[in-house]
């Protein structure tokens, strides 16, 4: 009787110092997370449903959802809305596409396989401010992609500077930093199947494409899913090449939600519209990691 | 026969298709060592001196050194170390609690913390700059550092690697009266080094690449990390190309280093965002 309650007196200080152990080791993240997400989203939030001035250092007045109703109703908000949209349409799944078909690629022990894929991960490994510098000189009328064109006898073309061809080179650009790194995570994750599941796949006496989409594809589910949920919301928040190359233009076609943020919230000085869309794109970005969440849980039954 | 023919062309393709992804960083190294006249008139109309300088300079590199690139660089490698160091440190710590510790709570602790980090930063550095901003925190060190230390994958990939140490050696250490900071400390740190550097590369790339976040918080020249000062050289009313090309090259160089030691580890890391624990 006695030592049952000891034993019991003695677990439960143990769960009580678990407890305390893990509090502290996590302190430092939980604070982090507090300060770099809660407060800035809280403080997005607060902001979206004040108004001031542009510029002006009068006390913001509380508005409620006007900000969101003005925005909605504006034509150039749901033209920023378009062309993120466009943008990641294309790009998300084409880097993604390649990326497994490069990773396949290489992973089917060719020669010097190891050196073809630091090759393809170098631009990764370019800070995206520098890849935009040179993307933004290679892409100019006298540069080497008109260069190129040149030599087959194609015409110079503006690239950056046409409204229509702007988000194809943003494109272009993104998936050569892209590419490579997001067919290191599908490299692993193919690295990772078990090779019985293959040898079945032969036994059964299924070809290469069979054997890819029955087995491969399946195994594969989520590394690709991660990396498409990453891709998106990199590609969704895309900053440098933007405000380093285009400025949201020509003709606005490239201003993505997020420069236009920024935009606002910096050279027109106006906070208060700036967090109203600010909060559109964090639900954006939410409701894609919890979508990502959900699909990854559901799995675990199977 | 066919089979040996068909890898052939498979090899061909792999290697075409590699070049393709070099070409430009060939082009970005061949015109740190010319003029950016010639830089210029070898591509329109192009020809193969695009790839290779004809007449060879340092000048390029001396420009960047005479306006204070290297000022620039020492800030973004003092940065990106103790973002490395402490980030680590934080992580690993977090990673162990998540992994190790058994505590109430803890699946749901884990979730928020990977919820939370999978919010691209750039999503919310804007209203984040205004607090630091509000804060007095604006053009400091602490201010470049700060959200470089927060980074979930680096947390996910060292709490799998956790969860793979085998537990009796916690449990060892436990009966020899050894408290949790010590497990951590001398059990699971010294064998975790193959994920720690996978971490630390996670960490470094994040930080290295940084340029939204230092525009927003630094206004002072002396506080420009390079990416920054790159970026203000390639915006200047009259930009010096070649200066331009050099910066990033060097800029460039740093990580394609790293990477090339320690490829290894980062391929480690990253196989562990797709497993199932």
């Amino acid at each position: 009787m006695i030592t049952t309650t000891a034993v019991r007196l003695r677990r439960h200080q143990a769960t009580r110092r678990n407890a305390i152990a893990a509090a502290l080791f996590l302190l430092p993240t939980l604070l982090l997370i507090l300060i770099l997400r809660i407060v800035p989203t809280v403080s997005a939030v607060g902001d979206s449903t004040r108004d001031a001035l542009p510029g002006s250092l009068a006390e913001p007045e509380f508005v409620g959802m006007e900000q969101f109703t003005r925005m909605f109703a504006s034509e150039s908000f749901w033209q920023s809305v378009r062309q993120t949209l466009l943008f990641n349409v294309v790009v998300n799944p084409l880097q993604i596409l390649l990326a497994l078909a490069l990773a396949v690629l290489l992973t089917r022990g060719l020669p010097a396989s190891g050196f073809w894929r630091t090759l393809i991960f170098l631009p990764a490994a370019v800070p995206l401010a520098g890849s935009t510098i040179v993307w933004g000189i290679a892409l100019r009328p006298d540069g080497p992609i008109n260069g190129i064109l040149g030599l087959i006898g194609v015409p110079a073309q503006p690239f950056l500077t046409s409204p229509d061809q702007v988000i194809g080179s943003l494109i272009l650009l993104a998936s050569w930093i892209g590419i490579g790194y997001w067919m290191m995570f599908l490299i692993a994750g193919l690295n990772d199947i078990p090779t019985v599941y293959y040898e079945a796949a032969r036994i059964d006496g299924a070809g290469p494409w069979r054997t890819f989409v029955s087995v491969t594809l399946p195994m594969l589910r989520r590394p690709l899913l991660f990396v498409l949920v990453a891709d998106t919301v990199a590609n969704f928040v895309l900053f440098a090449p933007v405000q380093i190359l285009t400025s949201g233009g020509p003709q606005r076609a490239s201003n993505f939600l997020m420069y236009d943020v920024f935009h606002r919230s910096f050279e027109l000085t106006d906070p208060y519209s700036a967090s109203a869309e600010l909060v559109v794109l964090l639900l954006i970005m939410i409701g894609i990691v919890l979508i990502q969440f959900r699909l990854l849980g559901s799995d675990k039954e199977t | 026969m066919t089979r040996a023919l068909g890898r052939a062309a498979l090899t061909a393709l792999a290697a075409f298709i590699s070049l393709l992804f070099l070409l430009p960083i060939l082009w970005l190294l061949a015109s740190t060592f010319r003029s950016s006249a010639e830089t210029f008139s070898s591509s329109s109309p192009l020809s193969w001196g695009a790839l290779w300088p004809e007449r060879w300079t340092l000048q390029n590199l001396g420009s960047a050194v005479d306006t204070g690139f290297l000022l620039n660089l020492s800030n973004s490698i003092v940065v990106a170390a103790i973002t490395v160091v402490a980030g680590l440190l934080i992580s690993a710590m977090a990673a162990f609690a998540l992994a190790v510790i058994p505590f109430r709570g803890s699946a749901m602790t884990f979730s928020i913390v990977v919820l939370s980090f999978l919010v691209p930063f750039e999503a919310i550095a804007i209203p984040l700059s205004r607090g630091f901003a509000d804060w007095g925190l604006t053009n400091s060190l602490f201010a470049l550092i700060l959200p470089g230390l927060g980074n979930g994958l680096a947390v996910f990939t060292l709490r799998q690697f956790f969860l793979g140490v085998p537990h009796s050696l916690a449990e060892a250490a436990h009966l020899d009266g050894a408290g949790w900071f010590r497990i951590f400390w001398t059990v699971y740190l010294p064998l975790s080094r193959p994920a720690m550097i996978g971490a630390g590369l996670i960490l470094f790339l994040f930080q290295w690449q940084a340029y939204l976040w230092p525009i927003l918080v630094t206004s002072q020249q002396e506080f420009d990390v390079a990416p920054v000062a790159i970026a203000k050289a390639f915006g200047a009313f009259t930009t010096d190309y070649g200066r331009v090309f050099a910066e990033t090259a060097i800029l460039a160089i740093i990580p394609g280093i790293v990477l090339l030691i320690l490829q290894r580890y980062f391929v480690a890391s990253v196989a562990s965002t797709g497993s199932k624990e």
